[in-house]
């Protein structure tokens, strides 16, 4: 085998991590220099680790302790207490409640609002498409807080504050980017000799889209779902100025038990509230992971 | 069929950034009647525009404290959210063992945690009981600094919220050069920081600005991460701005805070939206 070919097994293959580290090390002083590196590599990944899980670690403990001194880096009493504290409380239970009503409904109004737009973005190239395309990032580049407290203003006037509606429209704002963009890039990825393939041996437009367009655009639009009920999900700060006082969400809760309920309870809340987001994710993530997200960050 | 998504952001962004747009030159008419009718020491234009709020609070200390405290942190976060994708991007691009697929979990956790409780679980851990405080304690530090609400916190957060982003758009960028180009470099005896400088720098300027632009977007605009883990004051224009409108009941005050931020912004999002055209322009002139 070739050096060349030999590389290309190696950087196709598994040990791709051994690859720089090995080839410096054949040549010159190769066990210093490759135990360094390997020093490094491990210091890195623990500060990762616990830059990265401490944070959610110490305060899922924090959901199960009794008495915890300052420094012991464990509490010396468990308890459950909190977590009755926590299902005990009625205006906890009809904030998830009411959580888990706006993120579907926001979801679905996003998809029917976005997604027709995103196919039109990827598949006709008409004038203004790509000023119109970064015209929805404006969603993102205005800072939110601004944009609620104008909002504010304009609700006010169509009597939407305090509404369930408003509320939707709130949480909707956020999820636009995902629900355009992702899909967008999803059926930008289909080659169109598919669609055309398709059509050549007698399929409708409609049966073109059903059967070949939207199952292969399929994993992208599941993507931008995902983020977008996860997004109205986890809506705080608009809800709050919106919904107050009909509809108080999870997220908006959190505010108030960080700053009023004791820090073991504001924990089991946490918990609660993550349950969601990790389950959800965790079904998208391989799409996610495998680059449908980076994507339709890249206008094209 | 792109009506609906853009008629949404027309109505629901457009018309009230518009409205806030002509409130804070002193137009308290119309879409602002409403909220100018309680707000205090609102500065009206009777005729044309007046700049006086915008005077006010470019005039007023503590919002430039807030001002130099938002635009320093969003640097800081840029800087370390692109340094760390592009390591974690390069080491999961170059390995594929059981430690790159760890750091490649680890990287993306943020993405399954709600904002609200990542900056609270920061702020716990590292407060002044925190674990880095425990930690530091048992390791015979014991007069570590509290990071807990201080601005170092805020760094901290926004860097954990924005780390997957930057990890994914990096690593994407980075699979799509083709391993032939890396052998070619590596082969004709280029190190790899030099592979890295010549081949997979320049083929990655757009993710990296993506990832810049993006952070300092999210940054500037964000308000649970500050709020909940950063000190009272100064902190970030986000928080500032929210106490204006309901501590204060200066509406006015806010929207115009609100306008620097979105100035600021935009000329983020300009930098974004050239790197994109630029790409696509070269990307349709080669093809």
């Amino acid at each position: 085998m070739s050096a060349v070919e030999s590389q290309g097994v190696a950087l196709g293959g598994l040990e791709q991590a051994e690859l720089p580290v090995a080839r410096t090390a054949r040549r010159r002083r190769p066990t210093a220099r490759s135990l360094t590196l390997r020093i490094v590599g491990t210091v890195f990944v623990l500060a990762l680790l616990v830059f990265m899980v401490g944070p959610i670690v110490w305060l899922a403990v924090r959901a199960f302790s009794g008495l915890w001194q300052y420094p012991q880096f464990l509490p010396s009493d468990w308890t459950l207490q909190w977590w009755r504290t926590v299902f005990d409380d009625k205006t906890l239970g009809h904030s998830m409640r009411l959580s888990f009503e706006f993120a579907p409904i926001v979801t679905v109004a996003s998809a029917a609002i976005c997604l027709p737009a995103a196919y039109a973005f990827s598949r006709f190239n008409f004038p203004g498409r790509r000023v119109l395309l970064v015209s929805l990032f404006a969603t993102n580049a205005f800072p939110k807080i601004g944009l609620y407290i104008s909002m504010a203003g304009v609700f006010y006037s169509l009597n939407l504050m305090g509404t369930f509606l408003g509320v939707v429209i709130v949480q909707l704002i956020g999820t636009i980017v995902f629900m355009t963009w992702i899909p967008t890039a999803a059926f930008s990825a289909i080659p169109r000799s598919l669609e055309e393939a398709a059509r050549d041996v007698g399929a409708g437009p409609l049966r073109v889209f059903f059967r070949v367009t939207f199952p292969l655009a399929a994993p992208g639009i599941f993507v931008a779902m995902i983020l977008s009920f996860l997004a109205a999900f986890d809506e705080a700060q608009g809800t709050f100025l919106v919904g107050i006082p009909n509809y108080i969400t999870m997220p908006t809760e959190m505010y108030t038990l960080v700053l009023n309920y004791p820090e073991q309870a504001a924990a089991v809340f946490s918990i609660l509230l993550a349950i969601p987001s990790v389950v959800l994710m965790s079904l998208a993530r391989k799409h996610v992971m495998g680059g449908k997200l980076a994507e339709g960050f890249q206008i094209r | 069929m792109v009506l609906p998504p853009v008629a949404v952001v027309a109505v629901f962004i457009g018309f009230p950034v518009g409205a806030a747009i002509a409130y804070t030159l002193g137009k308290t008419g119309g879409p602002n009647s409403t909220v100018s009718l309680l707000a205090q020491r609102q500065h009206v234009a009777h005729h044309g525009v007046t700049t006086a709020a915008y005077r006010e609070v470019l005039g007023n200390s503590h919002v430039r404290a807030d001002l130099w405290a938002t635009v320093w942190v969003t640097l800081v976060t840029i800087a370390v959210v692109v340094l760390l994708s592009w390591a974690i991007g390069l080491y999961l691009r170059l390995s594929d063992t059981r430690i790159s697929r760890i750091v490649s979990a680890l990287s993306v956790i943020p993405l399954f945690i709600p904002v609200v409780i990542a900056s609270y679980a920061i702020l716990t851990f590292y407060a002044s009981q925190g674990f880095i405080k425990t930690l530091a304690y048992h390791l015979g530090w014991h007069s570590f600094p509290t990071l807990g609400y201080t601005l170092w916190a805020v760094v901290i957060g926004e860097i954990w919220v924005n780390v997957p982003f930057g990890v994914l758009m990096m690593s994407s960028g980075l699979n799509s050069v083709p391993n032939a180009l890396i052998e070619a470099a590596r082969d004709s005896g280029a190190s790899l920081p030099r592979t890295v400088r010549s081949v997979l720098l320049p083929m990655n300027v757009i993710p990296t600005v993506i990832v810049a632009t993006f952070t300092g977007i999210y940054v500037l605009g964000s308000f649970t991460v500050p709020y909940l883990t950063g000190p009272s004051a100064p902190n970030l224009m986000g928080v500032s701005m929210a106490n204006f409108f309901s501590a204060f009941n200066q509406p006015q005050q806010a929207e115009v805070m609100a306008m620097i931020v979105f100035v600021l912004a935009i000329g983020i999002g300009t930098i974004y939206i050239w790197a994109n055209v630029r790409a696509a322009k070269r990307a349709s002139s080669t093809t």
